[in-house]
């Protein structure tokens, strides 16, 4: 299929080509790129499903505050707890306020008590979670001077959280990107070694479009058109086998891990779900592979051309 | 059209390989070039090729000095030569019809308005049956005239043959000669066939350029 797309690109004066189709280092070359824009497209997916769930859980995290009441000697838990809902609820931009009971507080501490344990007896702090409507309306500052009223009462906006993953996130893409500038450089390399072999191989092409009078351009122009089809397949093949390991990954990954594991790397990775935009930057290695390939080789072959000359 | 003076020719710290050439060649001339192996013959094609320079002397072509001519310009004057090498030079890959179309291909000809030039020219040159075999089929003479096809199609001003007819029999070769005179005589070319075929030579009255040990003589 890729062939037949590549027929129909316009070719000079619609004649055979002068560089033979097979002899570009051609299946080599091929199989280099293929594996090059398949790691940069993996790369890049990956790149892409880290922002995405950095943003999403940022602004998940981002749409709840938690006040949390101490116990303290003199006050009374459930009063305060009372108190502190219907200040929450009197905010501006604030949607709901929820007293945890004391169940919800010892569940969440089983994971560092154990399971049976009577808690009863032990004063443990409460929580109140505050979900906000609209997270930039919301007067936060407004709740955190009216809870000073309360003693034993505090406000966790997470912001400590959300500023470490977002560090986290930013600090994972820019590897991302690292690691994608160092397979360019490398794709460059290995394109510059190939076009070089390709150019020797095909020296007594060269020597007779220069008896012919053959310019440097024109006979750069000739070899840039192989490397840029052989570009294009490899760009394709490359992006598609990278399409496919997503999807590949994505249902193993709901399939083979037990259910909580599956929440707990959803949670992470968002279900391994590129969506619409992930596959089009995906698909964007193409023509970047494509014009990389092109471009180095035709500035290797008017380079090889003039240190012929 | 063309004019050596004092030309003297030599590889690296080499020895001179070409010594004091002098000599004109007049437009729509024929003239062979002989002498013995090593004796310069290829080198000489090789300046008035354009694809070295001498190492001292003037070299003019078509009114030009060449040593005056940039890259572009030395390009362009290298599109009035043609070129018939011994072993064929053909691209394997191309039929005879791709390969004689090459340098109006390079010029930027569509292949409709040349399509009829050169099947026009490969039947003059007894090729119209085979245009679209590829050379690894061609008999070693039916290869020479698609290389002559080649070199003429874009009608040069000069034409030059290094030893055409070194890879065929003798009556072959004295039919390739007779081409040469042909493309003379019709078209006008100027033309300098090398070969070192003695027997050949005397079956046509056309001036020498003899070479020996890189000295230039020529007999009318």
């Amino acid at each position: 299929m890729i062939r037949q797309l590549l027929a129909l690109l316009p070719r000079r004066g619609g004649a055979a080509p002068i560089v033979p189709e097979k002899s570009v280092a051609g299946r080599t070359l091929l199989l280099l790129i293929t594996i090059m824009a398949f790691l940069s497209a993996v790369t890049l997916g990956g790149v892409v499903l880290v922002q995405k769930s950095a943003i999403a859980w940022s602004a998940d995290v981002g749409r709840e505050l938690t006040i949390q009441l101490r116990p303290v000697e003199g006050e009374v838990m459930e009063s305060n707890l009372r108190t502190a809902v219907s200040l929450a609820q009197s905010t501006p931009g604030v949607g709901a306020a929820r007293a945890l009971t004391v169940e919800e507080s010892q569940a969440l501490l089983e994971p560092w008590l154990g399971a049976g344990l009577d808690l009863s007896a032990i004063a443990i702090p409460r929580l109140v979670v505050v979900q906000l409507s609209d997270p930039a309306e919301a007067d936060v500052e407004q709740l955190q001077r009216n809870l000073q009223a309360i003693k034993g009462a505090s406000l966790d906006t997470h912001a400590a959280w959300r500023q470490q993953l977002n560090t986290m996130a930013g600090t994972v893409v820019l590897s991302g990107l690292l690691v994608l500038g160092l397979i360019g450089v490398a794709t460059v390399l290995a394109i510059v070694f190939a076009t070089r072999g390709a150019m020797a191989s095909n020296r007594e092409i060269v020597d007779v479009l220069h008896f012919i009078g053959a310019s440097n351009k024109f006979i750069a122009g000739e070899f840039q058109g192989r490397f840029l089809s052989i570009g294009l397949q490899g760009g394709f093949l490359g992006a598609l086998l990278a399409i496919l390991f997503f999807v590949l990954i994505g249902t193993a990954a709901g399939s083979v891990l037990p259910s909580e594991a599956t929440a707990q790397v959803g949670v992470l990775f968002g279900q391994f779900l590129l969506g619409l935009d992930g596959m089009t930057i995906i698909l964007a290695v193409v023509p970047v592979i494509a014009v990389l390939t092109a471009v180095t080789s035709r500035v290797t072959v008017r380079r090889y051309l003039s240190e012929a000359s | 059209m063309i004019e050596f003076s004092d030309v003297g020719l030599r590889y690296g710290n080499g020895p001179e390989i070409l010594k004091d050439l002098s000599f004109s060649i007049e437009p729509g001339s024929f003239h062979f070039l002989t002498g013995p192996s090593g004796s310069g013959k290829t080198s000489l094609l090789r300046l008035l090729l354009l694809s070295i320079k001498p190492s001292r002397g003037r070299v003019t072509m078509f009114g030009e000095d060449v040593g005056n001519l940039n890259q572009d310009g030395l390009l362009q004057m290298r599109r009035h030569i043609g070129i018939v090498f011994q072993e064929f030079r053909l691209l394997d890959h191309l039929t005879t019809f791709e390969n004689v179309a090459l340098p109006l291909r390079v010029l930027g000809q569509p292949e409709s308005e040349y399509r009829p030039n050169v099947t026009e020219l490969l039947e003059w040159v007894g090729l119209g049956e085979r245009m679209h075999a590829l050379p690894t089929l061609l008999s070693g003479g039916e290869k020479q005239r698609a290389a002559i096809a080649r070199a003429v199609i874009a009608r040069p001003k000069v034409l030059l043959a290094d030893e055409p007819t070194g890879n065929v029999d003798p009556d072959l070769s004295s039919r390739l000669v007779h081409l040469f005179a042909e493309l003379n005589r019709t078209l006008g070319m100027t033309i300098i066939l090398a070969t070192h075929e003695l027997p050949l030579l005397d079956r046509f009255s056309y001036p020498r350029m003899v070479l020996n040990k890189g000295e230039l003589t020529i007999h009318d």
